[in-house]
């Protein structure tokens, strides 16, 4: 037994050391009354927790914390993942001017809690730890969108924890459906125990699945659960906005993948269904996008049509799919909290989140109006962005496994979206400024940007490494 | 490697403007010249090193690029992207010549230029179609703001329905593109020519009109072409040559490279669909122009309807025919992007472009008449310049196969000279409108752009055979393979 700790432990020190990382974060932040202590306790523990992860041992035969979680290459990826959506948020909560300089620790402190809660998501293999992991995501996400003091990001707080609390509830009503059907929580043994399900329960089983994935649908936006996005994502301070736009989605997809694999003998009655709310979730985000004048909500609206480009790599059911899911989340990762960086710089200059704050850009801030040109291009999916790779694995998988639907969607998509991305480089670029001072974005700031503008363009043009490293990933058995 | 130093000098001049300060204007324009110039004289010595009568792919650069996806970095030229190529290098260094008419945000400019070139070049050059993807759609970004930012009129409407209609079209290809990667697990262009005889015929046909959406698209065919009078109109006059010289050119050539080797059943099963389109863009495009009062409009028309002969000569798929529809293609790169060069001296001189406007003006600027008329009569198709050369070829191919279509498209050879000749009438014709009184005539500089193109034009008019005998055993191959199966 204490073998087995002694091994589970020593899979899990990026976690321990984020968790406490983040509890000396909020201390130091609390304590020292400004925002240096807290930011570099903050930096300490992710540099710890990377290095961790680096040299974490080859994953344990045997089942880490006595099968509650599984450190396998499939979350190793989504840890890595969740490390660098933390870090980069963290460079944008330090630009952010925002946020006040008093709460700063709290911030970075919650923000390392919800990278724990989301490495925790991707590594479950229990329901137990899997609701608790999507908890503490969604606790965590309460306080971070609730914490300014003013009334939109109260109301904001209160309508995501509204809804996010009814999620909850009916996720776990659905497990309990699905406990009581199986007697199982291990993932591995509801596999076996869905497998040997008698015919007339399958009636049974798709109840508990589908209100299991109504919770897991409210955590990526997927519609019909998306109506939190907006408001919330509007309310909540931009750098906030970036990690829930960008973190729980890639985590909620992990569990997801996972989720379904345990119920894979039930994929022939849901795989329709998923098709549907695939189809369903990039063509609304997208429509409804087009509409928007505020750039906070037109990303909000930009994020669902993203999930349902996702999901495509989900709804195929295939290992090229995940594949194309992987690589598509790293991708969103650089594109997405690069927008938003490019997002915090103009807020933040002009006081107003219109979509007009962007006009003239390009004479304002020649650099950040590239990038974000090169941000916005890449979720359009142009080559050779890395945008643009991400897509093209996932219509791929779509095309490979003879659903040409979702192909089609997926297209169809990529020409409305197009509209209202160029819609904001034709403001930056071709209308001109309403004023002509130059905007100089912090230097976190300007890091966060030149990292995710590598980041996209780099590995768009050398996708091979990248694809190397997945290939390894989706290649496991995931329970 | 000299393929990719091609594709390196625009590349390269661009990356140094960037490094430039934006005030440094003669330092971007000397550069965005030597780049140009240099590909240019790349572009000449290529074509002395190359052997028209071998068929297969010469220069070839093979290297492996993303090998997990059997993705290659593979350049090759043969007959049929070598007058492209040619083309590219030849109407990129002259329209970076007329660029001087630029006044605003030149580091900008130059950079995106130079960019579209490399855009342009790297989709004739490339044999794998995940690569030719990638220059095809890189060639949009510049080109939306180069519209978008320099043109005038309704720009920022124009760039945009370019972009959106382009698009479209492209994704329609990408997923082609997918399907075919699905289905023989290599994006070698090559290589799939020579197994695409072996698909069925329902899969060749689907994949043929998604490729042929994309192209059409480009072309601009009937009836996708409403992106391009916008465009043409509202881009500034070096963008509209390119737009029109070589832009067009790439759908046309997408069908020589791709759409017909590798879809070989389905190209001839659509044969009476590309030959009636092609009559349809003839005549329509002829008429339309016919009623139009903007000069530049009026040119951009003219375009849709030359690039019908190119469709036609290409249903054909007879030696004379398609011939005719790569030679058409050249000239029309030449004749049109001289056309539009005029238009943008008369422009920048009068600020209008409204035909109605002018008149007598043969008297007044002697030179630019005589280069008008020059290249009016060869847009006609004037037997001794080139024009006649491909619209003749066309339609001598055209007839063999597509009797009826290549009957009505004559009317469009008659529509071109009346739609030209009033051209002349109304702006060199008549009695001088007072306003032109002080109308400074064509200068050295900006005849130093016209006067190449007005040279090769002869010279292929007067002895095509040069341009002919280096596509023409590409072709024949190319056809041996599509009918042969």
């Amino acid at each position: 037994m204490s073998v087995l700790l002694a091994e589970s432990l020593q899979a899990w020190w990026p976690e321990i050391l984020l968790s406490a990382g983040a509890l000396a974060t909020i201390i130091a932040g609390v304590w020292a009354k400004r925002p240096g202590p807290a930011a570099l306790t903050a930096w300490i523990t992710l540099a710890a927790s990377a290095a961790a992860l680096l040299s974490a041992p080859v994953p344990p035969a045997s089942a880490t914390f006595f099968g509650l979680i599984l450190c396998d290459p499939f979350s190793l990826a989504f840890r890595w993942l969740a490390l660098g959506v933390t870090a980069v948020v963290v460079l944008l909560i330090m630009g952010s001017p925002e946020v006040p300089q008093q709460l700063r620790g709290e911030y970075l402190g919650i923000v390392l809690l919800v990278a724990v809660g989301l490495m925790l998501m991707s590594e479950a293999t229990h329901l137990l730890v899997a609701y608790v992991s999507m908890e503490l995501v969604s606790l965590s996400g309460y306080v971070l969108v609730g914490l300014l003091d003013d009334t939109r990001s109260a109301e904001a707080a209160l309508k995501y924890l509204l809804f996010g609390a009814l999620a909850s509830g009916i996720m776990l009503f659905g497990m309990s459906l699905l406990f009581g059907l199986t007697g199982q929580l291990a993932f591995g043994d509801i596999h076996r125990a869905v497998a040997a399900l008698d015919a007339s329960k399958t009636a049974a089983l798709l109840v508990a699945i589908s209100l299991m994935l109504a919770g897991l649908a409210f955590k990526i936006s997927m519609v019909p659960f998306h109506m939190w996005t907006p408001d919330a994502y509007e309310g909540a301070p931009i750098p906030v906005t970036a990690l829930l736009s960008v973190g729980p989605k890639a985590a909620g997809l992990a569990l997801l993948v996972r989720f379904m694999t345990a119920l894979g003998p039930a994929w022939p009655s849901v795989g329709p269904l998923m098709l549907g709310l695939t189809v369903l979730t990039m063509t609304f985000g997208n429509l409804v996008a087009l509409v928007q004048t505020n750039v906070k909500r037109l990303l909000a609206y930009s994020t669902i049509g993203q999930v349902g480009y996702l999901l495509i790599g989900f709804a195929v059911h295939s290992r090229l799919g995940l594949e194309a899911l992987v690589v598509y989340l790293v991708a969103y990762l650089f594109m997405n909290l690069g927008v938003f960086a490019c997002v915090i710089a103009v807020v933040h200059d002009t006081g107003s989140e219109s979509l007009e704050a962007f006009r003239g850009l390009a004479r304002r801030a020649p650099i950040v109006a590239c990038c974000c040109a090169l941000f916005l291009l890449s979720l359009a999916g142009m080559p050779p962005l890395l945008g643009f790779f991400g897509k093209f694995l996932l219509f791929g998988s779509a095309i490979k496994a003879h659903l040409p639907v979702l192909a089609f969607a997926g297209v169809i998509n990529s020409a409305i979206a197009l509209y209202y991305y160029v819609n904001i480089i034709r403001l930056m670029y071709l209308v001109p400024a309403v004023q002509t001072r130059a905007l100089i974005p912090a230097f976190p700031l300007r890091l966060a940007l030149v990292i995710c503008a590598v980041g996209t363009l780099l590995l768009g043009l050398f996708p091979n490494t990248l694809l190397s490293l997945v290939g390894a990933v989706t290649s496991v058995n995931l329970l | 490697m000299v393929l990719s130093l091609l594709l390196a000098c625009p590349l390269v001049g661009m990356l140094v403007i960037l490094a430039l300060p934006k005030t440094a204007v003669r330092a971007i324009r000397g550069v965005a010249f030597v780049a140009t110039g240099l590909a240019l004289i790349i572009g000449l010595q290529l074509l002395q090193g190359f052997q028209p009568q071998v068929t297969a792919i010469q220069f070839q650069e093979h290297v492996s690029w993303i090998p997990q996806l059997n993705i290659y970095y593979h350049l090759g030229v043969d007959g049929i992207s070598m007058p492209m190529v040619l083309l590219t290098v030849l109407l990129g260094f002259l329209a970076c010549l007329a660029s001087t008419t630029i006044t605003e945000r030149h580091k900008e400019y130059f950079a995106l230029y130079l960019l579209l070139e490399m855009g342009m070049l790297g989709t004739f050059l490339s044999l794998d179609l995940f690569l030719f993807y990638v220059f095809w759609e890189v060639v949009l970004v510049p080109m939306y703001f180069l519209i978008g930012i320099w043109g005038g009129g309704r720009r920022e409407y124009s760039a945009f329905k370019f972009f959106v209609y382009t698009l479209a079209g492209s994704l329609a290809m990408l997923l082609g593109i997918l399907a075919l990667y699905f289905r023989t697990g290599t994006f070698d262009m090559i290589a799939l020519a020579q197994t695409g005889h072996t698909f069925d015929l329902a899969f060749q046909k689907l994949l043929f009109i998604a490729f042929f959406l994309g192209f059409a698209i480009k072309v601009p065919i009937f009836p996708f072409h409403t992106w391009l009078p916008d465009a043409h109109v509202d881009a500034p006059t070096p963008i509209s040559v390119i737009l029109a010289g070589v832009l067009l050119k790439m759908g046309g050539y997408g069908f020589f490279r791709i759409a017909y080797p590798i879809f070989p059943a389905g190209a001839q099963a659509f044969g009476w669909l590309m030959a009636s389109l092609g009559m349809i863009n003839i005549v329509y495009g002829a008429f339309v122009a016919l009623a139009q009062t903007d000069f530049k409009r009026l040119v951009a028309y003219s375009s849709v309807s030359h690039m019908g002969f190119v469709l036609l000569g290409l249903a054909s798929l007879t030696p004379e025919g398609m011939n005719g529809a790569m030679m058409q293609m050249f000239n029309h790169g030449l004749i049109t992007g001289g056309m539009f060069l005029l238009v943008g001296v008369l422009y920048e001189r009068a600020h209008t472009r409204d035909l109605t406007a002018f008149g007598g003006l043969g008297a007044r600027v002697p030179v630019y008449s005589a280069m008008l008329i020059f290249f009016s009569l060869a847009s006609l198709g004037l037997p001794g310049l080139s024009g006649f050369v491909g619209e003749f070829l066309s339609l001598v191919g055209g007839f063999g196969a597509w009797r009826w279509q290549t009957m009505v498209s004559v009317l469009g050879v008659i529509g071109a000279a009346a739609y030209m000749l009033k051209v002349l009438q109304q702006v060199l014709l008549g009695p001088l409108n007072d306003t032109w009184k002080s109308l400074k005539d064509i200068t050295t500089w900006e005849l130093c752009s016209i006067v190449p193109l007005l040279l090769i034009v002869l010279a292929l008019g007067l002895y095509p055979l040069w341009l002919l005998q280096l596509q023409d055993p590409a072709l024949r191959q190319l056809i041996a393979h599509v009918v042969g199966h």
